[in-house]
């Protein structure tokens, strides 16, 4: 870039004279980073872009004319970013061909790293995967020019806690000249997601990316005493970090000190006050093995989570720590002038004695399910970098390198052959059918697959709510249970914050949701566990709640005239009877009940041999209020394991009558306060055992009745299972409950 | 064949040709007369006493006695479907004046039709698919212990997924269960090898809610331990499972993975049920769909609940129930499948 100017005619824009190695040019840019000096990309009249979005033309911009475009990264396909022009770095020549600078096309894999293999995170343990799936050996980068010897002067380091730090390498440098690394190391930093900063530091990251082994420069000259010592940060001790933030330590930290204060939160990341600057000259290179639990709650605790933090947290090579320090060295002197100043101090306990692991082939093959020859295993074990002994015949034994942690027993290796032989190449057999003669333990989920049929049959839809509910919803329906619900300590959200003690409230919201939706209708239900504090801990009690709204038991086409409460509840009830029935279950008792969230006298108990089994309401006024629903609502809650008892069972064949049945019928006027039930019961009292059915068929109210009564009619099956019965035996029998009626509930019975 | 007539012949009786053309426009005018009054009309044209059916006797009685036969033949045949042919329109034309017009395009009437929850579909088809290979349905509480739902599953106590960023803990040693895992251990503490059980549940994470994550959510665990279970059954199995879930020619791939529970571990993929593998919208070009992890069961799992690991080896493997019912049946949101919305219920 030559020059660069304002635009005449527009604030944004700048008027550059660009060179391109052979002429002049005059290029109008936007970018807020243009300057005299740099060195950018540039598209000249009759490029494309790579995206083929734009060829470049001759143009003018608000009178000015361009012969050409200065790129941002994105433009280009390089990135994403689009902040400024891409600054390239200024040892190169105008002219140059942007593929020169940028490097050949190159292809970047994102690898899934699982927990247990930190090894991989890195570019040597990918190699070494690689290596063993190609059989081919393993080339780590040769190092010369480092010696490995051992200083003797251990003053420069002082470990104060060495579990937490069970290894520590420093090596110091002189005369380095602080500038930018190389192209081709800035590009590989940037592809692996780092951004390079300067030769020391970009150095330090490459040697991590290569290694897996995180590495850290101090400028020497900013530590006091030029030492550092490796401790417990102390209480009330701050920091500030690389990434400027400020930070309060405590002793649960493990920092790298000088002489007074902390320089970096070990592992984890550098501090400001000793970072590599420009004119830095001195520099202690430190390459160490941190407690990984110390790294990762430090980390979490600081809200800091770091290339490095990551890579210490899986657990780094205790012995892999020297040889990163000599790698990073030998780029130093090579690629920032550096010179070393005496030998590495290496603070380390003894090394350990390497693990061994033995076993047979064959249980290796047996996992796998698939034949593998001794021979393949073996090679397979090598190039992985396992040490493989002698070992009796059908037999391995190998010893482990410090870099494989994770292989603890001999199930482990199973795994090794697996991946590096194939998973592909398991086979997938037909299966192996075993017939299980507990298979009849199935019972339970058998008898709910059949609930949930049924359920389907009788026309209601299934859904599915939330195992957490808010408060304020259970409230609406019922503050009463409030003692026993089941909080959760640490909700996502208020709306979750409390185990669901009843099904109901949601199933009220779920109709209420729908209803806004503009459903005119809905019949749903929903299985689930409700959760409730008892004496002994929390109860899980599994449900079935069903809601009703709109006209979802008319057949007729009838979908406007209003829903009836009574309609509704005597869908609902009707619906529930024969779920019983169908589940195999005997008529229920059904009695009046108060339920929380029902409207006054509109809320009933089912029971089944004298056990409750949930209850069935109409949702009062002031809960549809909620959702504005004007018209009924029916609820019904039941526990689920009564209606399991007898799903399964085998229904047992009944004669049929054999001989011809008789029918009366039956009209009379009673009392509001006489019910059905009540009628039926004195009926049965009444008739002798010939009595086989009786159905209501009529129920009338109106002026000529009366006020407070009303006409009911009734039809009674009469049948002996014996002989024919007689016109006159069924009129004796009709007769006794017409007279039970009269006496027991004042009917006035209506002849004719 | 012909019939052949001799020569000679009464010129006005009727040969059999004719019989047969009288019989076939009786029977056409029978089928087209339009009501009770024309069918009659048609009737005593052909049938009646001095119908076209005379013609015939006529013919028969004045013909020679070799043709007797065959004639008398040919008008029997002419008054029977004749007749049943009156009959047949008879019966048409009362049944249609005996039905009061209607309209048969209105809408039916019956109010009934339940759905059963996408994700309990699922559950019910995976609980049949491996009920075939002898898997019998075993069932554990959402509400578990750390024991249950980490130690003995050989999660060490620094484990990331037990910090309370990633389980809800209620706070008095218990916990919601992060995965139906927990089953296989109660299961293996009730019971001696072989076991061959899958286990539907509902599961819980703190994670926060987006289109594919839901803090609630259902998984199918399945466990088969007995002698020398390998990789091969449990990809032997799963083949099936995929090919009566998803389609006849879906394969599994395994891909190396790490849990504390499985060593090995894997993850496995369906290939794709849409493409085939070739690549599509659905598994995002790839071929293949991710859909949970499985492996050898950990020998530590074992001494957790008494097995003797030297003996038995077993596999276990996981699925996301609502992931399947996304998958397969095309529902974007995983939040749909929590939102009950009743245009969404009806469609499955």
């Amino acid at each position: 870039m030559r020059s660069v100017e304002k635009h005449p005619n527009a604030d944004k824009l700048s008027v550059c004279r660009v060179f391109d190695g052979e002429t002049e040019l005059q290029v109008v840019c936007g970018a807020p980073n243009v300057r005299a000096g740099g060195r950018y990309p540039l598209a000249r009249v009759g490029a494309t872009l790579p995206d083929g979005s734009l060829t470049i033309k001759k143009s003018k911009l608000r009178g000015v004319e361009s012969f050409g475009m200065l790129c941002a990264a994105d433009e280009l396909g390089l990135s994403g970013d689009h902040s400024g022009l891409m600054e390239l770095s200024e040892t190169w020549a105008a002219g140059t061909p942007l593929a020169e600078v940028i490097g050949p096309p190159d292809t970047v894999f994102e690898l899934e790293i699982t927990p247990n293999r930190p090894d991989c995170l890195s570019l040597i343990g990918i190699a070494r995967e690689l290596a063993a799936v190609y059989r081919k050996p393993l080339q780590k980068p040769a190092i010369t020019g480092v010696s490995e010897a051992l200083s003797t002067d251990l003053s420069l380091v002082k470990i104060e806690d060495a579990d937490a730090c069970a290894r520590y390498t420093a090596r110091l440098l002189e005369y380095v000249t602080v500038g930018p690394s190389p192209d081709w190391m800035q590009r590989r930093l940037e592809r692996a997601g780092i951004r390079a900063i300067n030769n020391v530091v970009d150095i330090t990251n490459y040697v991590m990316l290569e290694t897996g082994q995180p590495l850290h420069a101090f400028d020497r000259d900013l530590l006091a005493e030029g030492r550092v010592v490796v401790r417990r940060a102390k209480k009330g001790e701050r920091m500030q970090t690389l990434d400027e933030s400020e930070h309060e330590l405590d002793p649960t930290m493990l920092v790298i000190a000088d002489a007074v204060r902390p320089v970096a939160v070990a592992g984890v990341m550098g501090g400001a006050g000793s970072e590599i600057r420009n004119e830095t000259k001195n520099v202690l290179l430190e390459s160490a093995w941190f407690d990984p639990a110390l790294v990762r709650t430090t980390s979490r605790k600081l809200g800091l989570s770091t290339e490095s933090s990551y890579r210490f947290e899986r657990g780094a090579d205790i012995e892999g720590v020297e040889w990163a320090s000599r790698r990073a060295a030998q780029l130093l002197i090579e690629f920032a002038g550096a010179k070393l100043v005496g030998d590495v101090v290496d603070s380390r306990p003894e090394a350990a004695p390497l693990r061994k692991i033995e076993g047979p082939y064959q249980k290796i093959r047996d996992i796998m399910g698939i034949d593998v020859a001794d021979e393949t295993i073996r090679e397979i074990f090598t190039h992985l970098g396992l040490g493989v002994l002698d070992a009796p015949s059908g037999h391995y034994a190998l010893e482990i390198p410090s870099f494989r942690a994770d292989l603890e027993r001999d199930v482990d290796l199973v795994e090794e052959v697996a991946r590096i032989h194939g998973l592909d190449k398991i086979p997938a057999p037909s299966p192996r059918a075993v017939v299980d003669p507990r298979a009849a333990e199935n019972g339970t989920p058998r008898a709910k697959a059949k609930l949930r049929s049924v359920l389907a049959g009788l026309g209601l839809s299934e859904i599915s709510n939330y195992s957490f509910v808010s408060d304020a919803l259970l409230d609406l329906l019922d503050r009463g249970n409030q003692p026993k619900r089941v909080p959760i300590p640490r909700p996502l959200s208020a709306d979750h914050s409390v185990l669901r003690i009843s099904l109901a409230p949601q199933m009220t919201a779920t109709l209420g949701r729908n209803r806004a939706h503009q459903a005119t209708r809905a019949a749903l239900y929903e299985i689930g566990r409700t959760f409730e504090r008892g004496a002994d801990g929390v109860v899980e009690i599994e449900r079935l709640c069903i809601g009703l709204f709109g006209p979802v038991g008319r057949i007729g086409f009838d979908r406007h005239s209003a829903v009836e409460s009574e309609e509704i509840f005597l869908w609902a009830k009707g619906l529930i009877e024969a779920l019983l029935a169908t589940m195999g279950l005997d008529a229920p008792t059904v009695t009046p009940h108060p339920v929380a969230y029902a409207e006054q006298g509109a809320s009933v108990e089912f029971h089944i041999k004298g056990v409750s089994i949930g209850t069935l309401s109409l949702l009062n006024r002031s809960t549809r209020k909620e959702w504005r629903m004007t018209d009924p609502v029916a609820i019904a809650e039941l526990d689920v394991a009564p209606l399991l008892t007898n799903a399964l069972a085998v229904r047992v064949f009944h004669d049929i009558p054999a001989y011809p049945s008789i029918t009366r019928d039956v009209a009379m006027i009673v009392s509001d306060s006489v019910t059905h039930e009540d009628i039926i019961r004195v009926m049965r009292e009444a008739a002798p055992p010939e009595l086989s059915a009786i159905e209501l068929f009529d129920i009338f109210k109106g002026p000529a009745i009366g006020e407070g009564r009303r006409s009911v009619a009734y039809s009674l099956v009469y049948i002996s299972a014996r002989r024919t019965l007689t016109d006159d035996e069924a009129n004796t029998y009709h007769n006794s409950v017409k007279g039970a009626l009269r006496k027991q509930l004042s009917a006035e019975i209506r002849e004719g | 064949m012909m019939p052949v007539f001799p020569a000679g012949r009464l010129n006005d009786s009727m040969n059999s040709g004719e019989i047969q053309e009288l019989q076939t426009a009786a029977i056409a005018e029978i089928a087209a007369s339009g009501d009770l009054s024309a069918l009659d009309a048609a009737r005593v044209k052909y049938l009646g006493r001095n119908g076209r059916v005379q013609d015939i006797l006529l013919a028969l009685r004045e013909a020679p006695v070799d043709q007797k036969r065959e004639l008398g033949r040919l008008a029997n045949e002419f008054k029977n479907s004749v007749q049943a042919a009156v009959d047949e329109r008879r019966e048409a034309l009362q049944s249609a004046a005996s039905v009061a017009a209607f309209d048969v395009t209105l809408p039916g009437r019956w109010p009934h039709r339940g759905t059963r929850h996408p994700v309990t579909q699922i559950i019910d088809r995976a609980v049949e698919i491996f009920g075939q290979l002898g898997f019998t349905v075993a069932d554990g509480p959402d509400i578990e212990t750390p024991f249950h739902n980490f130690d003995a599953l050989n999660t060490p106590a620094n484990h990331p997924s037990r910090d309370p960023k990633d389980t809800f803990y209620l706070g008095d040693g218990t916990l919601l269960r992060t995965h139906t895992s927990p089953v296989q251990i109660r299961v293996m503490q009730s019971r001696q090898p072989p076991v061959r059980i899958i286990a539907p549940g509902r599961c819980y994470r703190p994670d926060t809610t987006d289109a594919t994550h839901s803090a609630n959510f259902h998984q199918v665990e399945g466990l088969y331990v007995d002698r020398k279970v390998s990789l091969a059954d449990l990809k032997g199995d799963l083949t099936y499972f995929a090919r009566q879930m998803m389609g006849p020619n879906v394969k599994i791939r395994f891909r190396p993975h790490f849990f504390p529970f499985t060593e090995p571990s894997v993850e496995y993929d369906f290939s794709c049920h849409v493409c085939g593998g070739k690549g599509c919208r659905v598994c995002k070009q790839s071929g293949w769909i991710e859909i949970s992890g499985a492996g050898i069961v950990d020998p530590n799992v074992f001494k957790a609940v008494g097995y003797d690991s030297t003996q038995y080896t077993g596999y276990a493997f996981g699925m996301g129930v609502e992931r399947i019912a996304m998958i397969l049946l095309g529902i974007p949101d995983i939040r749909m499948l929590y939102d009950n919305d009743v245009r969404v219920l009806r469609q499955f």
